[in-house]
């Protein structure tokens, strides 16, 4: 039996104990909102899995945070052939899978070739672009060949797509490969995984080849990373709160001001932000195929509002369809940005192009209603929206809004019942963002607005071909001037990825990478 | 003839101490508290548009103002803005009067059927298996569930839900009906009118309903408070009225997000479902012990 007394100092010692304990067991714990439905790279395109992707496994290439210097990765150095046709890969000889077999160039070709081969259906093939062959020349020498060049390709091979796997683990476990198991050659290996629940991984004691980008190339400092499923934003912030988690990339926007003021806590955001929320129009639907509807509605919400009463100043007004210092930006654009809130203008817009005010203060033209639908997802959306509802109600459109949950909305947003959508998402480049939406072969989804542009698909393709830096540039700027003048969308703002972490952990830097924010892991380390 | 016959037979079964009912009732402080409650809640609701101190629509950048006891408060803005800006109270009113107008077209509606449908079976004896059991497979339907189905159907908006409210209504309000009835069959004056030779249809509204009714009004009086329960639960799911109307269960649960930091978005709708359900339940409860012959010693 314990007296009161030394019950009381078995707490107080308990109480010093702890701290130490923790950091000995290097146990790392982060939390995030959703998980993704499988860990195979070739079968899912949701962040949730690039965050543990990146860990697990590596790429050929590694790309900096600022989302344009790229560094060698599983590759110490690569050739491209004049014509742009062939890349060759000079790998590293010293890399080593989880189960501690040697990596070979054969490996990173039985990746490659998986990702592209039409059996697995993999809803990312067109980023490897259009491959001829990919083969293993010897042990360290990968040569990639196109049909035709693909300036993109680089910049595609830092994704998590392009990460290298094991080819006999794949065959071991079939349909359950990156759901019951994994073999990488990440700084982490595959522990445990509970959908929904959690995910943990352990250290790779043998990790060396780490990118240049970080301090520490490996092993990894922390023995263990658990990442937890906390479906409530509320419920994230209370447990990074009490210790419960040691970082996340998931703090409400609302509770950052109270962690950068609170002892104890960290809060970093990423340097650049790429990714961007938009509202898309369908350019063929009565009401909004008529340009100055389109330019009114972005001149009749406050952008600069939106940011500061919903986001609190964490996130930046857009203005345009990708941040202005992503790479291939055309400063040409900003011509055609409309930037300025002016309700006074949208009005005379809409006058001039004859919606006029009907009894009901809802404009009307040809006995069309202004009362375009919007389809929408849950989430951050409804409140997004319904600020957006109101403001354009004062210049005299109605907006309807359908919200629905993502298990139907997604359907629903592949559908041409709506007139207007919201939709966010991650990008590299100009032109991995162009491609993805304004192609005329991608309607339905992901070219939701129906932009059918012979010259914009010419631009396009001349774009991925080019040869040089330069030329790839001036084409999807193209792109992006003749896009941004249509108005096909209305920006909303960008998204910086913002780690919100306990001061136990060194600071960290957020990566924007597909919102993967810890990208490899190994800036995960204890204060100590 | 038949008529002053029918009279004296109710006169009969009704109990001498029911003309002072009201007496009684007032003698109970929690009911008449609960009465008053919910007779200014009603009043509130229904004045909505012309108490108001905002548009409950207009946005505004005064986003999120705590409520004027708190610090930083305003007068301007008593129980403080919403996310968008909008004044809560404003909100709030006409939130009650949607969320009243569900239960109550709700509870009205499926009592309707339900009462009915409850009376026939205990008045033909044939209908009964027939009734009880479309009843059962009903029951087991629950309400939430079905307001999901629904609005999968019907697409997002109130008509799904008070369709839902009124579906799960009829099969509860038709089996205490008809256990009411049944006491009533068995009694003597409907064997007498049976004798005189009534028509069915007059037996059945003079001798059945207008006994059966009052046992089944405060069946419905208990029931709208958990009406008004549900309707709240489907719209916090996103199931109910489409953005930007105001319902208070919409409402709780657009403050869902902001909880930590300003709670009252949340909890001042959530409190006034709470008063409002609990008003509805202490009223309904004290009716039934003034009225319903059979709690009488």
């Amino acid at each position: 039996m314990f007296s009161r007394k030394s019950s009381l100092l078995l707490s107080a010692a308990l109480a010093a104990a702890l701290p130490a304990a923790g950091l000995q067991a290097q146990e790392v714990k982060l939390a995030r909102l959703i998980d993704s439905n499988s860990y195979d790279p070739h079968k899912t395109t949701a962040t949730a899995a690039a965050e543990v992707l990146f860990m697990i496994a590596d790429t050929l290439v590694a790309i900096d945070s600022d989302m344009k210097t790229l560094h060698p990765g599983l590759a110490k150095s690569w050739d491209i052939s004049e014509d742009g046709l062939t890349y060759t890969f000079h790998l590293r000889d010293d890399v080593t899978f989880c189960d501690g077999k040697k990596m070979t160039a054969a490996d990173v070709a039985f990746s490659f070739n998986r990702w592209i081969d039409p059996e697995v259906k993999s809803p990312v093939a067109w980023r490897a672009g259009q491959v001829d062959a990919i083969t293993a020349i010897d042990d360290t020498t990968l040569e990639y060949k196109l049909k035709a060049p693909f300036s993109e390709l680089l910049y595609q091979l830092t994704q998590n797509f392009a990460v290298v796997i094991d080819k006999e683990t794949v065959d071991r476990l079939g349909p359950d490969f990156g759901v019951a198991g994994f073999n990488g050659t990440g700084p982490f290996c595959w522990g445990e995984w509970l959908p929904r629940d959690r995910f943990t991984m352990t250290r790779n004691p043998n990790y060396t080849w780490g990118p240049e980008i970080y301090e520490n190339t490996g092993p990894a400092k922390v023995e263990k990373i658990t990442w937890s499923i906390i479906p409530e934003a509320n419920t994230i912030t209370a447990a990074l709160m009490t210790g419960q988690i040691d970082a996340t990339n998931y703090a409400p926007h609302i509770s950052l001001d109270q962690f950068e003021t609170m002892p104890g806590f960290v809060v970093s955001p990423s340097d650049s932000a790429r990714y961007t929320y938009f509202v898309g129009f369908k350019l063929d639907k009565p009401t909004v195929s008529d340009l100055a509807v389109r330019q009114a509605m972005n001149y009749a919400f406050d952008r600069v509002a939106l940011v500061e009463d919903q986001f609190y100043g964490k996130v930046l007004p857009a203005y345009s369809y990708i941040a202005t210092d992503t790479l291939d930006w055309s400063a040409d654009v900003e011509k055609v940005l409309i930037q300025n809130y002016d309700i006074d203008k949208a009005k005379a817009l809409l006058d001039e192009a004859g919606w006029s005010v009907g009894s009901d203060g809802i404009r009307e033209k040809d006995g069309v209603k202004l009362k375009p639908v919007l389809y929408s997802l849950s989430g951050v959306w409804p409140n997004i929206i319904q600020a957006l509802q109101a403001e354009l109600l004062k210049v005299g459109i109605d907006l309807e809004l359908n919200v629905f949950d993502p298990t139907v909305g997604w359907g629903k947003l592949a559908t041409q019942e709506f007139d207007m959508f919201t939709m966010a998402y991650p990008y590299v480049s100009a032109g991995d963002a162009m491609n993805l939406y304004f192609r005329s072969g991608n309607t339905p989804a992901p070219n939701r607005t129906n932009w059918k542009d012979a010259e914009t698909d010419a631009w396009l393709a001349a774009g991925s071909a080019a040869l040089s830096d330069a030329e790839r540039a001036e084409n999807f700027g193209k792109v992006l001037y003749k896009v941004h003048e249509a108005v096909n969308w209305l920006p909303l703002y960008h998204a910086p990825i913002i780690i919100v972490q306990s001061d136990k952990l060194k600071p960290m830097t957020a990566h924007p990478i597909y919102g993967a924010a810890y990208y490899k892991g190994l800036g995960i380390e204890p204060a100590q | 003839m038949t008529d002053a016959t029918a009279g004296t037979v109710a006169q009969t079964t009704t109990p001498p101490q029911r003309r002072s009912w009201w007496r009684r009732l007032l003698r109970d402080r929690a009911a008449v508290l609960a009465l008053v409650v919910l007779a200014l809640i009603f009043a509130a609701a229904a004045l909505a548009p012309w108490i108001a101190p905002y548009d409950p629509y207009a946005s505004s950048r005064k986003v999120m103002l705590p409520p004027a006891w708190a610090a930083r408060g305003t007068m301007e803005h008593l129980l403080g803005t919403d996310p968008q800006g909008r004044d809560i109270l404003s909100r709030l009113l006409y939130g009650t009067r949607l969320t009243l107008l569900i239960g109550l077209s709700s509870i009205l509606i499926g009592g309707m059927f339900g009462s009915f449908l409850g009376l026939l079976a205990a008045f033909y004896g044939r209908l009964d298996p027939w009734i009880m059991r479309v009843s059962d497979v009903l029951l087991s339907l629950p309400a939430i569930l079905l307001g999901l189905a629904l609005v999968a159907a019907m697409g997002q908006g109130i008509m799904p839900v008070v369709l839902a409210l009124i579906i799960s209504t009829i099969p509860d309000c038709a089996r205490i009906a008809r256990g009411i009835a049944m006491g009533i069959m068995k009694q003597e004056f409907i064997e007498a009118g049976r004798a005189l030779g009534l028509p069915d249809r007059q037996l059945f509204v003079r001798y059945l309903l207008r006994n059966a009714i009052s046992s089944i009004l405060i069946f419905l009086s208990l029931r709208f408070g958990q009406l008004i329960l549900i309707a709240a639960s489907l719209s916090f799911l996103g199931l109910g009225a489409r953005p930007p109307v105001a319902e208070l269960g919409m409402m709780a649960a657009q403050g869902r997000d902001f909880f930590l930091f300003a709670p009252h978005i949340a909890v001042i709708p959530s409190v006034l479902i709470l008063i409002i359900v609990l008003a509805a339940n202490i009223a309904g409860d004290a009716l039934r012990d003034v009225l319903d012959p059979r709690l009488q010693t």
